[in-house]
Formats: structure tokens, sequence, C-alpha cells
């Protein structure tokens, strides 16, 4: 080390000179790659979404394009075909229920604040028996907290419905596109992304790639199999008593279906509060109980569903499941509650799929070992 | 003629395409040209420096190298570390073949001696190409099928020569 003494003066004002210079540069470096990144972030929040539906469209749609494929068409045609054969097929389904959706949404909208109301007063009674065993939990306000959740998710939904309507235009043309080039082209960007690994890891590269997207594509279709078959059960379970709205209770339990553990639970308790509501404690509302806990969840998912459709490799431990749903909410609101979970099960499928090939392999080990010199 | 432009307009000679090239491997040599140009979309053609490690004994072998250009020298590894040379390969040889089926570990280590490009076939296309294409996954399966079985009647031919030997062996011993 040189002593600082044995400079002088010119020395030491370079020496300044350039530290200054240094710090200078490292912080415009920092800050502009912090707004590249933030930058990035801003461009690419819109896209998240359409992409994420694309793949599982994609997923969902390529066993039927290969199938028209093996007729000797060309892969093109074959995904026209899908996508004409799909249209129709949402056109039809459109167009049978969408009278009947739009009448149910309006009344929805103006039944919503009566049946938050009635839980409110449901919350109220609960806590005043709940007071007789435990008064220590006076200070608690339950009933305000419940009043001021369910307005807030009224006015979302009443200010929202524009929107979001406008969104799901924005999403009706992105996520046909993407998903035509994500089935066109799929093979070929992951041929190409794969291209890039150096020869010594390119086969195996190659094994996992494939090993993962098998996989992959097996969850995404048993996930979303399940969810409409559990959909399409509570819609039929609650339409033959008196409630209204089955069809969208039928719906939103197939998509909270898609999380586990929590999913089901939230999914039920619209159709329970609304049955209370209306229905009142009688036959009825106990068979509502039966449909949405016996009948879908314990009898369908759990004995018929999951052993046949989900294998237990893409099992997530509870803790995981909620730890995902929160970082999930954290990231994109309800929606990323939703995709949470199916996203840590794709990263669990991933890094399972690798240590199995670990196992029943050894992996190579670098580069440097192996090599010669020279 | 400039001779950047008349270049444009030949046409490629069949000798040089990929297509042609997969042909005269034997494992592919069943398939006709319409087989062969769907081949040519699943295989990879990858560039190898001098001296480059394609794979080494123990790897997860996943499928088949034939070399298009440039020389593979095939070896393993004794007790003591040192290089036991099976075979140099060169153009039109291909190497690697019994692990495309069935997933097992590589058992000797492959090594360029030059320059070389390589044709990869790996299990992952073929069962792809099983779902897909049946016929041609058909045709590769029964060339692969064809060559192993004359390795493996060469390989027990050698074994009969060899315990033939060892018995006479033991028998000049005996006497």
């Amino acid at each position: 080390m040189a002593d600082p003494r044995g400079l002088n003066r010119t020395q030491l004002l370079l020496l300044f000179l350039v530290l200054t210079a240094g710090i200078a540069t490292g912080l415009a470096i920092f800050t502009s790659a912090s707004r590249i990144t933030s930058l990035l972030q801003t461009a690419t929040t819109g896209i998240f979404l359409p992409v994420l539906l694309a793949l599982v469209t994609s997923f969902l749609l390529e066993p039927l394009v290969r199938y028209i494929e093996r007729t000797r068409l060309s892969r093109t045609a074959s995904i026209f075909l899908v996508f004409l054969l799909a249209s129709a097929g949402l056109y039809l389904l459109v167009r049978i229920l969408s009278p009947h959706w739009a009448e149910m949404w309006q009344s929805l909208r103006t039944d919503l604040p009566r049946y938050i109301a009635s839980g409110i007063t449901l919350l109220k009674h609960g806590q005043a028996k709940l007071l007789e065993f435990f008064p220590y939990i006076e200070g608690y306000d339950l009933s305000a907290r419940g009043r001021v959740l369910g307005e807030s998710i009224l006015t979302k939904i009443l200010s929202q419905t524009t929107g979001s309507a406008l969104r799901a235009g924005g999403l009706m043309v992105l996520v046909p596109l993407f998903t035509f080039f994500f089935l066109r082209d799929g093979q070929k960007i992951i041929r190409f992304s794969i291209g890039l690994v150096p020869n010594r890891y390119y086969e195996m590269a190659h094994d996992l790639s494939w090993l993962i997207s098998r996989q992959l594509s097996h969850f995404v279709r048993g996930r979303i199999l399940e969810a409409t078959i559990v959909g399409t059960v509570v819609w039929f379970g609650l339409s033959i008593t008196d409630i209204r709205y089955a069809p969208i209770l039928g719906v939103f339990a197939g998509v909270t279906n898609l999380v586990p553990y929590l999913g089901p639970i939230v999914g039920m308790i619209p159709g329970i509060l609304i049955a209370l509501v209306d229905l009142g404690l009688g036959g009825q509302f106990w068979w509502i109980v039966i449909v949405y806990l016996l009948i879908a969840q314990v009898i369908l998912d759990n004995f018929i569903l999951i052993p046949i459709l989900i294998s237990h490799v893409s099992n997530l431990h509870p803790l995981w499941v909620i730890l995902a749903i929160i970082m999930g909410g954290k990231l994109y609101g309800v929606l990323g509650m939703i995709i949470g979970v199916p996203v840590a099960s794709i990263v669990k499928i991933i890094i399972i799929e690798i240590r199995y090939y670990r196992r029943t392999f050894t992996l190579p080990t670098g580069v440097l070992e192996t090599e010669p010199p020279g | 003629m400039n001779p950047l432009w008349s270049n444009i307009f030949r046409k490629k000679h069949d000798e040089e395409s990929l297509a042609f090239f997969l042909g005269s491997v034997p494992v592919f040599s069943e398939m006709n040209a319409r087989e062969l140009s769907y081949l040519e979309s699943r295989v990879h053609s990858r560039t190898y420096d001098s001296n480059e490690t394609v794979f080494s004994e123990g790897d997860p072998g996943s499928g088949i190298y034939m070399i298009r250009t440039g020389v593979v020298r095939i070896f393993s590894h004794d007790s003591k570390g040192r290089e036991i040379e099976y075979t140099t390969l060169g153009p039109g040889d291909f190497f690697g073949e019994t692990t495309l089926t069935a997933p097992a570990m590589r058992a000797a280590s492959a090594r360029t001696i030059e320059k070389a490009e390589l044709i990869g076939l790996f299990r992952a296309d073929l069962l792809d190409t099983v779902q897909k294409h049946p016929v041609v996954a058909n045709k590769i399966l029964i060339g692969l099928t064809r060559v192993m079985s004359e390795r493996l009647q060469a390989a027990g031919d050698e074994i009969r020569r060899l315990e033939k030997n060892i018995a006479e062996m033991l028998a000049t011993e005996a006497s």
C-alpha cells in the first residue's frame, strides 16, 4: 500500500478527481439502471395477464391442434380450424347465456347491498352471542369492519364494471393473437432458446425442457378441467333449489377452486350467504351446503377428480399455498391470489423434474474438469 | 456477373442439404424425401470446436449424434484415469444410438478432434414424432432396431469366438 504522505498535491488532487468521477459514474449507472428497470416494469404491466391467459389457452388447445394435425393438415391450418371451432363454440355459449346473464348481472347489482347488509346483521348477531361467552372481545367491532369491507367491495364492483369491460375487450384481442403464435411457434421459440445453451449442456437442457413442458401441460389441463367440472356441478346442484344466481355462483366456485385449501371455502361463502338471506334456514339451505361441501368438494373433487387429473407431484404444502396467495395478492390483487398458487405449483414441478433428473443420472461435473487443456 | 448475385439464384445441391445427409445415415435409410424433410425440422445441428467434449462417460444420455463434418474420438478412462480409445469416427458415422429409446448413462466419452458439425436427434424429439407422425417414428425405430441387431449379432459372434479361444487355451494348458 502506498503511503498517502508520499503523494504530492497534484497526485492527491488526481486521486480525488478519479474517485469522485468513479462514484459519480457508479451513481449515474445505478440510477439509470433503476430507471430502465422501472421503465421495463411499466412497459410490461399490461402484458403479464394476456400472456398468461394465452399460455393457458394454448396448453388447452394443443391436444386438439395435434389431433387435427395428424390428418396431414399443416399446423397453421389446424390452428385456424381449432380457432374456428373454439370461437363458434364460444359464440353459441354466449348466445344461449347472454340475455340471461345481463339480466342476472343487473339484478345482482341491486341485490348486492341487501346481501351485504344482511351479512352484517348476521355478523352482529354472531358477535352478540360471542360476547356472552367471551366478554373481553368487546373492543373489537366486528360488524363495522364487515361493513367497511362490504362497502369497499360494492363500490369496486360498481365502479369497475366499465373499466373491466374495456380491459376484457383488450384481452379478447390480445389473448387469441398470443395463443395463435404460441401454438404455431411455441416449439420454435423453445428450440431457439434451448439452442443458446452451450454444447456441453445442450442435451440435458433439451431433455429437461421436454419433461417440464409435458408435466406443465398435464397440470394446467388437469386444473382447468377440474375447475370446470366442479363449477358445473355446483351450478346444477344449486339450480335444483330456488336460489338465484346459480350460474354466477357456479362460475365463482369453479374459479376459486383453482386455489387449493382456501379457494373452495371462499367459493362457497357467497352461495351460503345468499341462501341464508333469501331462503332462510331450511331444507334447501342444507341441500346447498351439502352440494358445496359434500358433493362438489369431498366426493367429486377429493375422491374422483384430484386422483385422476392431478398427480400428487404438484401438491403444495398448505403453508406454501398461503404464502403464494399472499404474495400473489400483493403483486396482482385478486387475480394474483387466484394465479399465485398455480404459478407456485409450476415452480415446484420444475424443481421436482430437475431433482428427479439429477437423481436418475449424475449431472456432468462442470466443463473444466472434463475438458483437457488445449 | 457479380458473384454475389449469381449465388442467390443457384439452387442448393441435393448433396448439400441436411435431408440428403440424413438419408445417408443407416438409421434413416428407409425414409423417403418427404419424411426426411420432416426429420430435418426435428434434428439439432450443433457446431463444435476442436477438442470439445460432446459428452462424458456417466452423463445422462438421451440421443444419437451423427457426424456431418469433422472427426470425433470415442474413448473411456481406465482405473488409473488414462484414456483408452475405442474408435475414431468421421463424416457419415453416428454414435450414442443406444440411449435414444432407453434412458441410460453414456457408456463412453466423446470428444471432437477437429472442428465438427454434429447432428443430434434426442429422445424428446422421437417421442413427439411418435405422437405426431407415427409412420416416420416407425421407420426411425425400425432403422434403429436393424442397426442395433446387427451390432448385437456382431457382438455375439465376437463373444463366441473369444469363448472358443479361451476353451482352446485351457485345453492346451491342461494337456
